[in-house]
């Protein structure tokens, strides 16, 4: 690529600028095309990152974010004292583990079925039906969830037509975290699936072939076969979703919650929308949330990428 | 997508039992999908009366479209319509256009800094600044108010980046090489050669940016303040969510009854603000399939 410039000239003490210089001349149009995504980066992505420097401050609308007066970690001790605050951070793990616990499972076993299924056609159409919900944003999907799930809605009017007990799960607090399950399951698991059959069809076709000439039945071929096959991409997905333990489910949460689940919807991304734009605002305080929550994020992020990478993943970021 | 693998081996052999429990089983997962959406799109076209008797209700006999009439009479869906219809209008050639220039740039072989770029492109994807001072940001930057807000917010995302720059490596560097030998500056084999090159990719990333701008609401729901402005989501959510504290807990019949109506317009407003997803989801699958499958798209 770079030629007679590297060669001759290296005892002079401008060589090293000049290369540099014309390198730089060179690839012109490159520096050109880099400008409005850096521009947009350092508007939208870093300085807020270097807002978060209000944490050490004490917001002056006035002053600004930018010259306000430095106090240390004066915000932080407010933070850890908020007793909202604590419970919101116990909350959103407790809530994001449990999905995550119960709710992972749900795609490898529909890929697996989708799998088995032998009427081919019939396989594309549910697949079709069973992906649309997630391109719907959670509030579309809370509408038709309370519609379905509302005290006289379809769910109850059939709970009381077989003669069960109704459920009232949007209002009340003990069917609160049953009732993200449930929702989330529906709107998530058949494009969950995916990736899984992606895997599936990526196995050696030659394995299944000599089983069967051993005699192994389609069951055994499922759980001698397919599963351990796939073992790694189920290990990858479950370490990649780690990643999101701080952050996840909040437009969901958000738009299910209402005044009779408040005790238990508040998970920390309400929180700090709540205190932020909702309650009198101290930007200060809510910015040393922000960052606690930022950090917690990273340090998830790049366990995660660490631990599918330990297991032979791509990580996140390939 | 799927690779039914036994097709071929299978293909002559008999279903057997485990067969029709497998395909029952999927049977029913894919009715509990449907039969949701069926009756929200029956309700909406139910009349009040017959909903306050049976909201279970499959297959309304007097279907009206009173639900719809009354949802724009109002206006606010499609002040909502027409907001995010500018959000796209704006939003898409803004995000396609700061995508490409830097996933191009970013692929062009070595030059100096071109790591460090990558690094600060590469870091937005596990740290962010968070929305206070974001929205501390946009308001010094006097956009707060603005449906700019919600379009620059919106308008650039690493993994759709690096989505692309992975398909610009992949076009043979030797083509570029030829068209420069031939005598044709940087920008020509940009918009000459790479460009045209690059149509399904760019299919695939303002797919993605544009349902990211559909569906998006809590920017626009914390940048903006006055009603007019807000996009269809955030419309849809004033008149689905921000009621719904007394959907829970009605009690007497006249109360019922005057709730089924604002059901039925409810859920005539999920449906219009589905509708157009419904349209482009053959598109959607496709193409977010693509991207699962290497790597970009997490969510």
């Amino acid at each position: 690529m770079k030629p007679a410039v590297a060669g001759p000239d290296k005892s002079s003490g401008s060589s090293w600028t000049k290369r540099l210089f014309t390198e730089i001349w060179k690839n012109r149009t490159v520096y050109t095309l880099l400008i409005p995504g850096l521009v947009w980066l350092f508007l939208f992505a870093y300085m807020p990152m270097g807002g978060l420097s209000l944490a050490f401050k004490e917001y002056n609308a006035r002053l600004g974010i930018w010259r306000s007066h430095w106090i240390g970690m004066e915000n932080f001790r407010y933070v850890f004292r908020d007793p909202n605050f604590i419970a919101a951070v116990w909350r959103t793990l407790y809530i994001n583990i449990i999905k995550l616990v119960i709710q992972f499972p749900f795609p490898v076993l529909v890929a697996l079925l989708l799998n088995e299924l032998r009427i081919r056609r019939m396989s594309k159409i549910f697949q079709t039906v069973l992906t649309f919900p997630q391109f719907l944003s959670w509030i579309i999907v809370s509408g038709i969830v309370i519609n379905v799930l509302s005290y006289n809605g379809l769910v109850n009017s059939v709970l009381s037509l077989i003669g069960l007990p109704t459920i009232n799960f949007l209002g009340s607090e003990s069917t609160f975290v049953p009732m993200l399950l449930l929702t989330d399951i529906w709107k998530s698991t058949g494009w969950g699936a995916i990736i899984y059959l992606a895997a599936i069809s990526g196995i050696d076709q030659d394995q299944y072939e000599s089983s069967q000439i051993d005699g192994a039945t389609r069951m055994q071929q499922t759980f001698r076969i397919t599963l351990p096959n796939i073992l790694p991409t189920i290990v990858v997905m479950f370490i990649l979703s780690v990643g999101g333990l701080m952050s996840s489910g909040f437009d969901q949460i958000f738009n299910l919650a209402n005044a009779a689940t408040k005790n238990v919807s508040e998970v920390l991304d309400v929180y700090i929308y709540r205190i932020t734009f909702q309650s009198s605002t101290d930007f200060s305080f809510s910015t040393a949330v922000s960052l606690f929550r930022s950090l917690v994020n990273m340090f998830l992020l790049l366990l995660a990428d660490r631990g599918a990478k330990l297991m032979g993943g791509d990580g996140l970021f390939k | 997508m799927s690779r039914i693998r036994q097709s071929s081996k299978f293909g002559g052999s008999k279903l057997s039992l485990i067969d029709y429990v497998i395909f029952v089983i999927m049977l029913i997962a894919t009715l509990l999908i449907l039969i949701p959406f069926w009756n929200v799109i029956m309700i909406s076209i139910a009349t009040p009366k017959e909903y306050a008797d049976n909201p279970l209700l499959m297959f309304p006999k007097n279907p009206t479209l009173a639900s719809y009439k009354a949802l724009f009479a109002d206006g606010t869906i499609l002040t909502g319509f027409w907001n995010t219809i500018k959000l796209l209008l704006a939003g898409l050639p803004l995000s396609l256009f700061l995508t490409t220039s830097m996933a191009y740039g970013l692929s062009r072989p070595a030059f100096p800094g071109k790591r460090l770029f990558f690094f600060l492109v590469l870091f937005t994807m596990i740290f962010n600044g968070g929305i206070v001072p974001m929205y501390l940001v946009m308001k010094s930057l006097h956009l707060t108010g603005s449906l700019w807000a919600v379009i620059f917010s919106g308008s650039f995302s690493a993994y759709n980046m690096i989505l692309m720059m992975n398909y610009f490596y992949s076009l043979p560097e030797s083509l570029m090489e030829s068209a420069r030998l031939d005598g044709a500056g940087e920008w020509r084999i940009l918009f000459q050669i790479v460009l045209p090159l690059s149509a399904p990719i760019l299919a695939t990333i303002a797919l993605f940016y544009g349902v990211c701008f559909w569906n998006g609401w809590y920017d626009a729901m914390v940048f903006l303040r006055r009603i007019e402005q807000l996009p269809l989501q955030n419309v849809l959510r004033a008149i689905i969510v921000e009621s719904t504290t007394n959907a829970s807990n009605a009690a007497s019949v006249d109360q019922i009854g005057k709730q089924s109506f604002s059901m039925g317009m409810k859920m005539a407003a999920v449906f219009v603000t589905m509708v157009p997803v419904m349209c482009f989801f053959p598109l959607l699958q496709k193409h977010f399939a693509k991207g699962v499958l290497t790597g970009a798209i997490k969510t």
